[in-house]
């Protein structure tokens, strides 16, 4: 198979970008998209140029590197999988694909297509962990969790944290990662003792990395790889709520609920 | 209650705001909508109505201050919102491809702006009475303002009703994504609900829109004169 690719190039976090055609011949349909944009760095490395910076590492949909926007969409135009997952066959013979970064101001440019995620990071600093003092290591089913709770929490917990809910969203909101990242955890008896102070400091990191607002427009659902349905995102503003409530009301929260027994 | 304040300071705080001042001026539009059907009663319930309506100047002084304030409020958070927003995405992608954003959801801010214009149109027009110049309000058989032949002058006139179709347009678009997306904002979600709370946004939102349009076409179609 053959294609041309539209991709954009950027030197540095300051310079600017443009968009460069290159093509990329003897594709086999089997091949995955990174596999595809391997071919063409290859080549362009034996012609002495520069070859395109993208990110990756697992190569199998669970570690969140890969971030493309290919033609428009997040991950590409299949349903529920990342960018490593897509594979050339989904496209036809001879197709134009163009292939930007995330592009949000809280996700800036590092070079051509990889961009700088650590604002999920720092909103995980903020809250996302539970307070344990270290020690032996708890036994097994010393805590016993519902069946329909614990679905919910591993539901949640599978967001990679690769950001796509922010490229795709128009506001460039990170709100379903935060939901799914804050409903994991109060889902869970390990996490309630925090959980109105965790939200609050989420929410407060969130709008302090520059994020947007979320439209309720679910385009970040569609996208997202893991299929994180947005009702998390209506428990995140529930937990908040709740968080308004119980802080307004109690003196101090965000005591660890293991510091007594130490 | 300093606390409570601050808490709802952030971003989701303030949707969480929006969405409340929202709910109450979609109570409102839908007391409006059912209060005017009544011109389908005749001139005498009508004008009893809008009598009782101002008979209590205090109440309705309340009811137009808050009206007043709940747009106030609405509107300046969706502006400062708005503002984060954009500011959020400083470099728009080339191609940008929506999957399943509503078309109401992606015109929230033109929809919006179509109906404070007609609001305001609707207002100068109906309740101050400044636009119609050519018609002088009368007092009815009971000693009421005859607001009944008011409102049927205004509709036989075809740019009035095309005025007014333009903002019962803005008004359904509005409410089809506003009122679920309000519910979702203020944390009401269940998965065995969720098909019934979508559609209660887009029902109630068809639902004020048919009440109105049918005072406007009731008119101009001849069936109330």
């Amino acid at each position: 198979m053959k294609f041309t690719l539209k991709i954009w190039r950027q030197n540095g976090p300051h310079e600017r970008g443009q968009f460069v055609t290159y093509e990329a011949n003897e594709v086999s349909p089997g091949m995955s998209f990174l596999e595809m944009l391997d071919g063409v760095n290859q080549r362009l490395l034996t012609q002495g140029e520069e070859p395109v910076a993208f990110e990756q590492d697992c190569r199998e949909g669970i570690c969140g590197s890969c971030s493309l926007v290919i033609n428009g969409i997040p991950h590409g135009p299949d349903q529920g999988i990342t960018t490593c997952q897509l594979y050339m066959r989904r496209f036809s013979d001879g197709a134009r694909i163009t292939i930007e970064p995330w592009r949000a101001r809280a996700f800036p440019i590092l070079k051509d297509l990889v961009v700088d995620r650590s604002a999920l990071d720092r909103i995980m600093q903020a809250g996302g962990y539970i307070s344990v003092n270290t020690g032996g290591a708890v036994d097994g089913n010393v805590l016993l969790i519902g069946k329909d709770q614990a679905e919910t929490a591993m539901d949640a917990a599978s967001c990679i944290g690769c950001g796509a809910c922010v490229a795709a969203c128009k506001n460039a909101s990170a709100m379903l990662f935060v939901a799914a990242k804050v409903s994991h955890l109060a889902t869970l008896p390990q996490g309630r003792p925090e959980r109105a102070s965790r939200v609050s400091a989420m929410l407060e990191a969130m709008d302090r990395e520059g994020f947007g607002t979320c439209g309720n427009q679910s385009e970040c659902e569609a996208v997202c790889p893991k299929s994180i349905p947005v009702r998390f995102i209506a428990n995140l503003n529930r937990e908040y709520l709740r968080a308004g409530i119980v802080e307004s009301g109690l003196p101090s929260e965000s005591q660890s609920p293991y510091a007594e027994s130490s | 209650m300093v606390r409570l304040f601050s808490h709802f300071q952030s971003s989701v705080g303030k949707k969480m705001v929006i969405a409340l001042t929202g709910l109450g001026l979609v109570a409102y539009v839908v007391f409006h909508m059912l209060g005017n059907l009544q011109l389908f009663e005749g001139p005498q319930a009508l004008n009893k109505y809008a009598a009782f309506l101002r008979d209590i100047p205090i109440l309705l002084w309340t009811v137009r201050i808050g009206l007043l304030s709940l747009v106030v409020v609405h509107i300046g958070l969706a502006i400062q919102l708005s503002m984060r927003n954009r500011r959020a995405r400083s470099v728009e992608y080339t191609i940008h491809r929506y999957r399943q954003a509503s078309i109401a959801s992606r015109t929230m801010t033109i929809s919006g702006i179509v109906l404070l214009v007609f609001v305001g149109f609707h207002l100068l027009h109906l309740t101050a009475g400044v636009i119609d110049l050519g018609f002088s309000e009368r007092l009815d058989s009971e000693g009421h303002r005859d607001v009944y032949g008011k409102v049927v002058h205004a509709f036989q006139n075809p740019f009035i009703v095309i005025i007014y179709l333009a903002g019962q347009l803005g008004l359904g678009l509005h409410l089809s994504h506003a009122i679920s997306s309000s519910l979702q904002t203020m944390g009401l979600e269940r998965a065995a609900l969720n098909r019934l709370l979508q559609g209660l946004g887009v029902a109630i939102g068809l639902l004020v829109v048919l009440g109105n349009i049918a005072i406007i076409l009731g008119v101009f179609l001849g069936i109330v004169h």
